[in-house]
């Protein structure tokens, strides 16, 4: 959150902004007049250190640390209902997403569980070509929910009896041409 | 009450708007009740056509002489009921409209004492009625010159219009050129044409019409009379050059010794003038290209030497004798297009106007900006050199009460434009600090589009302060802005180089005095009220003055010269009319009681009474007098009567509304 009383521009990261823009989708933020659609259309903004409608007036002034570290991009659930209504037809779930590759590759993902589901799950995505429910869940607890590990049991022991986590994943055909997608993909910096 | 007397009372329900306060049955037996009443109905909307049938109808089937109908504001359908007696043959003064809507219905909660109340006025209504007389319409004839004042944009598209059509005007203008504020401005949002290449053939237009007689650095200094005949008297101020003689080369200007001194303090004539002479033109474009002397800068005029001026020029225009003068016309009608001025904000201390040297008002950045300005068009810090950053503060005197309570309107739309022509001519970051951004009009909001994408900063929140005192790094050298960003909750101090202030529009310097010479009203704001804000938005509550453009209140150049023509067009209808109806309820001496003591003759504000010294009466000039009751009241003897407000029926309608 903002913590400082009185904020002088000299704290602030100018540079932020053209950052931004440079991102896949980041340039249409320029077109926002900060409406409120967005926020009031996002089903977990109640959750959120601030709604996508502050985030892209932090953005615009600068505010890079509290952008970046904010729960918000974490607790992004793309629903898209933003992107669908937002007056000015600015991605705003791109958006989130543009800024929550740009927090994992600053390392600023300490005690982001979402980050850890994320990565695992294009980890998985890349090693069967699809997603492997029973690895991402052991994988994903081992990682961001060691000391919770136990509370997830009988959760998963219905989902095993009712044949929801197969052991087996299931690989798809030609795995090398997807894997190629996704390296392309991550070049571009759109992972 | 004299038995002959046959009334018809009709009672409105206008809708609910009086049926749900008031006991419209109640009032129809009420009034059946009263003496002379011949018939009483209601009905739901007696405007309306099956309601004016209505009367019609009554009046032959009844006999009645006598119509009363209960309903809106006679300002509202009085024209409309008078009309229906007319058509049925019944003289229009022998109407009577009771208000029980914005006087009772509108006005109260208690529906019973409202029901009281209406039938009091009802009462009183028809108590009147029984002592109306028959009046005698009367008609005028319509001159077809037409006053402007003002010579900005919104007088020159009046005068052109009107002269246009064939049509005689005489356009006055208080400072040396016509042009107004428009001639200023570089660029017009939101399409960023070129403000002078849109005037300036309409300002030649003017000056060479053959219909248009100009009078520049004039002002009016008198109006009498009355709709189709207004009289006015101009005072044309000395300009020490002969109109006629001068051929505008300049001579006197290049050879000048003298400097023209701005105002004190004036940073924008500072800008606008930059050093120029004594006798100066106001701009390249000036219409007419004729110099004035500032008497304050001439050396000749203060120390009583040099007339340099007059040796150089070669068709000795240069009068040092001239004096102010004066010229009478008769016009038809008048159209006030007096304009504006932009509010001073040296009384907001906390932006230092006046104090830091690189925060200007909005005009100072037009006259800067502007190619003919001192810094030829470039944007440019009080040491010369380009600003890096431009902060521009909105609603500065507007939406303030302490100030101007309304919003100025324009504002948002320059500053965006100011944004734009500071990125694109010096690339400087550029700073919004707005309340709410209203872009309302065609292609407005798509501008605004623009700006965002032009990576013009938008800081939701009004500015507290602006300071030069630096306490945080990167703020020496700069001016500090403090303002919440109420966006992102919290108080920002964003340093730049250059502050414009968004000043305001308000009433120009006068206005009252020229709106009460044409008897025309002002409201709380300083501006010309209309006749109605909706229908009649050009017209004022004097017949025969119009108003066009930022006197009624303030506007962009597309309303301004929208209202122009709008009003150009109500004169033109005046005009091809050729007559008009005006009020019989004049007032009237009984020369029998007339003790000849005059003291109506000055009271009168329609110089409609002399004194006739044969007899040793006053007389009243009917076509002049207006029937406002002064004279009724002032005068000693009681011999003067208001026909339409006589005693008995003003003594008869208190009767009615006591009883």
């Amino acid at each position: 959150m903002i913590e400082k009383d009185i904020v002088c521009e000299a704290g602030l990261e100018h540079n932020f902004l053209e950052e931004i823009y440079s991102l896949p989708g980041g340039a249409e933020i320029k077109k926002c007049i900060q409406c409120g659609t967005c926020t009031g259309s996002c089903p977990t903004s109640y959750v959120m250190d601030y709604g996508p409608r502050k985030i892209f007036s932090l953005i615009r002034a600068g505010f890079r640390d509290e952008v970046l570290n904010s729960n918000t991009i974490w607790f992004c659930s793309s629903c898209y209902t933003c992107t669908v209504r937002c007056p000015k037809e600015i991605k705003i779930t791109d958006v989130m997403y543009a800024l929550k590759r740009l927090a994992i590759k600053e390392g600023r993902t300490k005690g982001r569980k979402t980050a850890v589901l994320s990565q695992t799950f294009v980890s998985m995505v890349n090693k069967y070509g699809r997603n492997h429910e029973t690895e991402l869940m052991v994988r994903y607890i081992l990682k961001a929910e060691f000391f919770n590990a136990l509370k997830f049991v009988t959760q998963g022991w219905n989902l095993l009896s009712n044949g929801r986590l197969p052991f087996k994943p299931h690989r798809i055909k030609h795995i090398n041409e997807i894997r190629k997608i996704l390296k392309k993909v991550d070049e571009l910096g759109e992972i | 009450m004299d038995s002959e007397e046959r009334i018809g009372v009709y009672i409105c329900h206008c809708g609910t708007n009086i049926a749900s306060k008031v006991d419209i049955a109640e009032i129809v037996e009420f009034a059946k009740g009263m003496k002379g009443v011949i018939v009483a109905k209601d009905y739901k909307f007696m405007c309306s056509d099956p309601g004016q049938g209505l009367i019609e109808k009554d009046i032959k089937e009844y006999n009645l002489n006598r119509i009363v109908v209960a309903s809106c504001s006679p300002l509202m359908h009085e024209k409309t009921f008078r009309k229906v007696c007319e058509r049925s043959g019944l003289n229009p003064y022998l109407f009577t409209m009771a208000n029980i809507r914005e006087q009772c219905s509108w006005v109260h909660i208690d529906e019973n004492a409202a029901t009281e109340k209406a039938k009091a006025l009802v009462a009183a209504a028809i108590r009147r009625s029984a002592f109306l007389e028959p009046l005698e319409r009367r008609e005028v004839s319509i001159n077809p010159t037409t006053l402007v004042v003002g010579g900005g944009i919104a007088g020159i598209q009046a005068s052109l219009d009107l002269a246009e059509a064939g049509k005689k005007v005489v356009l006055v203008e208080r400072e040396p050129s016509i042009g107004g504020h428009m001639a200023k401005f570089d660029k017009t949002f939101p399409t960023l044409d070129c403000a002078a290449c849109i005037l300036t053939p309409k300002m030649v237009q003017v000056g060479q019409h053959p219909n248009i007689e100009l009078f520049t650095y004039s002002e009016v200094e008198d109006v009498s009379g009355y709709v189709g005949n207004f009289k006015v008297k101009i005072r044309k101020k000395a300009r020490y050059v002969d109109e006629n003689l001068c051929n505008g080369c300049g001579m006197c200007m290049e050879k000048c010794p003298g400097t023209r001194v701005p105002r004190k303090g004036n940073v924008h004539e500072r800008l606008s003038l930059g050093p120029t002479s004594a006798i100066y033109l106001p701009s390249m474009q000036a219409v007419p290209a004729v110099p004035v002397i500032d008497r304050n800068s001439c050396i000749y005029f203060q120390k009583g030497k040099c007339r340099i001026c007059e040796k150089v020029c070669e068709r000795d225009a240069i009068n040092f004798d001239m004096e102010d003068e004066f010229h009478e016309f008769e016009v038809g009608n008048i159209i006030i297009a007096a304009g504006f001025q932009t509010f001073d904000p040296s009384v907001v201390i906390r932006y230092r106007y006046g104090l830091l040297p690189n925060v200007l008002t909005a005009m100072d950045f037009e006259i800067m900006n502007c190619a003919s300005g001192s810094t030829g068009g470039k944007i440019l810090k009080s040491d010369g050199t380009e600003p890096k950053s431009v902060g521009i503060i909105h609603c500065v005197g507007s939406r303030d009460k302490r100030y101007h309570e309304y919003c100025s309107r324009v504002c948002c739309m320059y500053a965006l434009k100011f944004a734009h022509l500071i990125k694109e001519k010096t690339n400087a970051e550029v700073y919004n600090f707005y309340i709410d951004l209203r872009c309302f009009g065609k292609g407005y909001e798509e501008f605004y589009d623009r700006l965002l994408g032009e990576d013009v900063r938008f800081v939701r929140g009004k500015v507290g302060e602006i300071t030069d005192l630096a306490i945080h790094p990167g703020e020496q050298g700069k001016l500090i802005i403090r303002v919440e960003d109420t966006l992102i909750g919290a108080v920002r101090r964003v340093p730049v180089d250059m502050v414009i202030l968004a000043t305001g529009l308000e009433a120009p310097e006068g206005l009252a005095e020229l709106a009460k010479k044409c008897n025309v009203s002002v409201g709380k704001d300083g501006f010309i009220i209309e006749r109605h804000p909706k229908l009649g938005p050009v017209a004022t509550a004097t017949d025969g003055v119009f108003i066009a453009g930022a006197c009624q209140s303030p506007k962009d150049i597309p309303d301004t010269v929208a209202q122009a023509s709008a009003a150009s067009s109500a004169v033109l209808s005046m005009i091809m009319r050729g007559k008009i109806e005006i009020e019989s309820a004049t007032a009237e001496i009984d020369e029998e009681r007339c003790s000849g003591c005059r003291i109506c003759n000055d009271l009168c504000p329609y110089m409609a009474i002399s004194f006739e010294e044969e007899k040793g009466v006053s007389v009243i000039n009917e076509a002049l007098c207006k029937g406002c009751g002064t004279c009724v009241a002032a005068c000693p003897s009681n011999a003067i009567t208001a026909k339409h407000f006589t005693n008995e029926q003003i003594f008869s309608e208190i009767e009615g509304l006591l009883q």
